[in-house]
């Protein structure tokens, strides 16, 4: 992009705004595109990789302008590749780093030229990785990434046990057409971890192009095999066109998404994530469809149609 | 929890027909003040649809209600204690024995978006005293009169013309150059299409390309070499040139490459060529990682010769920052060769340098240097760290975060891309200090905020500020 940094916008923003705070500029030493970003609440830490020069950067909480990275893991010892994507998990103090096929996990306070602690990878474990999410409650570590099956190269997430490396067998995987999850895979997950639901952020391209299949989908850490989001929100066919990003609000029960079609960060009310008791129920209808209204929307949508042919 | 009904279709449908006529009709005033942006945004499942524009349903989502169907008044979970099927439930039951999920088909609560262009390179096409600019977060190519300029009491200037939408491929554009003999506009994506465009002057809309090259992924400068008939482009991650044929097209592979840890190439960013005295310059952010090639057949890995080299080959751990630099090398170098002489250091004030342009006749190289808010001038022949022959910054200047340049010697003017407020800014081409431009061109009101997201790929939440973090 024409201008990396990292913004951060007031909760209640909304349409153009502008940031309270920016951390920018050669100090700050981020690069294009970053596909992941995780603020530390514990500790009061923002992680974010940089792709370009194998690293991570972690910044101070509350860092703004043209501030250095108050720690940077980068390094032979390392074995930073292709620093995309990463996951921290502060209570067990441990940051998670996706890399083609394997995952390299460090201390969470790791800095400088250091190894990592241990790496899950081999073909037992079907890693493609390309985004991930630890859920420190369940002990589960959950990727996203796309692999071979019957024939064709489909998306999944792989759910480990947080601790497994060297050539582990996921615990479960969520793979096939029931899924909605193609060739690209989930670009993004976030880990609800007081009830175990997974978002994922997916953005349902071919090539490169939009294909209107693109959601948020709900998936619990109890799910396997070819089954379906519990919920989606935002598409199929819906207002996200490109989601890459996702996060949630708990105390407002929101989530976040970004989307790198729109250019924008969409925030959607979704209190039935947080208000669930548990992910661990039966894919019982009663309970997963709260507000489903289709009939209402393609109302409107036809409304929006006629107007627009009217108006252009 | 039991959802309450709070307003029934029959009493919602006219109050949100009403709505959306009110939208529809503002949006078009206020966002939508180019024809081919209307097509983009109803033709094309690019960029915004129709549906964002439900935010006027928003008040209802932000006081936590959800709009039930009629008959749709008792709770999931006490239909499921025998208070009868509902509407909802049956929907639901559907929907699983269908074996899809329950769609929530609500519109957003808030949504951070900026529909005006941000510009983040511009070009001008002298003969016919036009503009052309990129607009990154639109997805569009701009097209403006040259002796535009925005009062400052206007919303905006209207572009002549707007290429944009899905059959243009145009994504993120950073690159541009304009043929100074035809007037066609050549158009190069930073992210994510690897398509270089070539349209005709006149072509506007969403409309495809008369020629496409393929190119590599992650490039960002695009300069053309008209004497010799060749065309540079940067690519970001690699860390290369690629030098193609000017009319290449298709899948033509390169007829250079340079790249390679002797090149001093890291992060390449700008690209400008003088052709009259065989020189090359890019501006660099520093970041680089090396790849090795010991023992591979690259005619086997790499689609075409003089590919670069990807992260394939990347050697694990070898990344490293270094400062900002810009690289002069032979006009016609390749392989791994090292610079001419490179400038950098502090004195040189280089940070986060994007566009670059050269003045062969002065000898001078111009580059815009986003972070500073500023442009500086170099002599071509400097080397080292030393400090620019004029910088050009001030709060008079109305730079904001330059990205791209461009330098119309006929008529003694530097032209910039502001990419932080929504501005293109014109100055004589020996601007100093805190000068205020001769003219603007402005996509949006005066002052109008910028959000300046450009490839949110990611976000997270900050629990302790409530703020949510979004990179670029």
């Amino acid at each position: 992009m024409a201008h990396p940094r990292i913004a951060a916008f007031a909760r209640l923003a909304d349409d153009k705004s502008i940031p309270i705070r920016v951390i920018e500029g050669q100090s700050a030493l981020l690069a294009r595109t970053a596909h992941a970003i995780e603020y530390d609440e514990v500790h009061d830490e923002i992680f974010i990789p940089q792709m370009i020069a194998q690293a991570v950067l972690v910044f101070s909480g509350s860092a703004m302008g043209e501030v250095s990275p108050i720690r940077i893991i980068q390094g032979d010892k390392t074995r930073l590749r292709q620093s995309d994507r990463l996951a921290i998990d502060t209570v067990n103090n441990e940051l998670y780093v996706p890399d083609g096929d394997k995952v390299l996990v460090f201390p969470r306070d790791a800095n400088g030229n250091v190894a990592p602690t241990r790496i899950l990878q081999g073909p037992e474990t079907q890693l493609g990785a390309s985004a991930i999410a630890i859920d420190p409650v369940h002990n589960l570590l959950i990727v996203s990434g796309s692999g071979r099956s019957g024939g064709s190269r489909t998306g999944h997430l792989l759910i480990f046990n947080r601790t497994d490396q060297g050539n582990a067998k996921p615990r479960a995987v969520v793979r096939g057409p029931h899924t909605m999850l193609d060739e690209g895979g989930a670009r993004n997950i976030r880990v609800y971890p007081a009830n175990g639901w997974i978002l994922v952020a997916y953005d349902g391209v071919q090539g490169e192009n939009a294909t209107g299949r693109s959601f948020v989908g709900v998936w619990s850490i109890y799910d396997n095999g070819d089954v379906p989001p519990r919920w989606t929100i935002g598409g199929p066919q819906g207002v996200l066109v490109k989601p890459r990003g996702v996060a949630f609000n708990v105390q407002n029960k929101e989530v976040i998404v970004s989307d790198k079609e729109l250019n924008a960060v969409v925030t959607y009310s979704f209190p039935e994530l947080f208000e669930q008791d548990s992910a661990r129920v039966e894919r019982n209808p009663l309970r997963a469809a709260v507000n489903p209204t289709p009939t209402l929307t393609e109302k409107i949508s036809k409304i929006w149609e006629q107007l627009a042919s009217f108006h252009f | 929890m039991r959802p309450r009904k709070i307003l029934s279709v029959e009493f919602l449908a006219p109050v949100l027909l009403a709505l959306a006529t009110i939208s529809v009709v503002g949006y078009h005033q206020r966002d939508l003040p180019f024809k081919a942006h209307q097509e983009r945004s109803f033709n094309s499942p690019r960029l915004v649809s129709i549906k964002p524009l439900l935010v006027s349903i928003k008040p209802l989502i932000e006081e936590g209600e959800i709009c039930t169907d009629p008959d749709s008044s008792e709770s999931p979970n006490l239909a499921s204690l025998g208070a009868g099927p509902t509407i909802t439930s049956i929907l639901a039951q559907r929907a699983m024995q269908e074996q899809r999920p329950a769609r929530l088909d609500r519109g957003p609560a808030r949504m951070i978006i900026d529909t005006s262009p941000t510009f983040s390179n511009v070009v001008v096409d002298v003969a016919r005293n036009e503009v052309i600019a990129a607009g990154e977060n639109t997805f569009q190519v701009l097209v403006y009169d040259r002796r535009a300029n925005t009062p400052t009491n206007a919303t905006m200037t209207e572009p002549k013309r707007v290429l944009g939408g899905n059959k243009t491929k145009i994504d993120y554009v950073c690159g541009l150059h304009v043929d100074p003999s035809t007037g066609d506009i050549y158009i190069l994506n930073d992210d994510t299409e690897t398509t270089l465009s070539v349209y005709s002057r006149d072509d506007q809309g969403n409309i495809p390309a008369d020629r496409e090259l393929k190119t590599p992924i992650y490039t960002f400068g695009l300069a053309v070499d008209e004497e010799h008939q060749e065309l540079y482009m940067t690519v970001q991650r690699d860390g290369a040139v690629s030098v193609f044929r000017k009319q290449a097209s298709g899948d033509e592979a390169p007829i250079r490459l340079l790249q390679g840890p002797r090149t001093r190439l890291a992060d390449p960013h700008g690209i400008a060529i003088d052709s009259t005295n065989d020189l090359m310059f890019v501006t660099n952010f520093g970041y680089s990682a090396r790849h090795s090639t010991e023992g591979v057949d690259l005619a086997k890995i790499l689609p075409k010769p003089n590919w670069p080299i990807d992260n394939r080959l990347v050697i694990p751990g070898s990344g490293k920052f270094e400062a900002p630099s810009v690289t002069v090398h032979e006009r016609t170098a390749s392989g791994d060769t090292p610079p001419l002489r490179v400038i950098q250091g502090p004195k040189t004030r280089l940070n986060m340098p994007a566009g670059i342009a050269a003045d062969p006749k002065r000898r001078e190289i111009y580059v815009a240097n986003d972070m500073d808010h500023s442009i500086l001038v170099f002599s071509s022949e400097a080397g080292g760290d030393v400090a620019p022959l004029r910088l050009l910054k001030g709060s008079k200047t109305g730079l904001k975060h330059p990205s791209g340049l461009f330098l119309d010697t006929k008529n003694n003017e530097l032209w910039v891309a502001n990419f932080g407020n929504h501005s293109l800014t014109v100055y004589p081409l020996s601007a100093q200090g805190d000068t205020a431009p001769l003219r603007t061109i402005r996509s949006a009101p005066l002052g109008s905020p910028t959000t300046m997201v450009g490839n949110p790929g990611a976000v997270a939440y900050d629990t302790k500020r409530s703020e949510l973090l979004v990179p670029n």
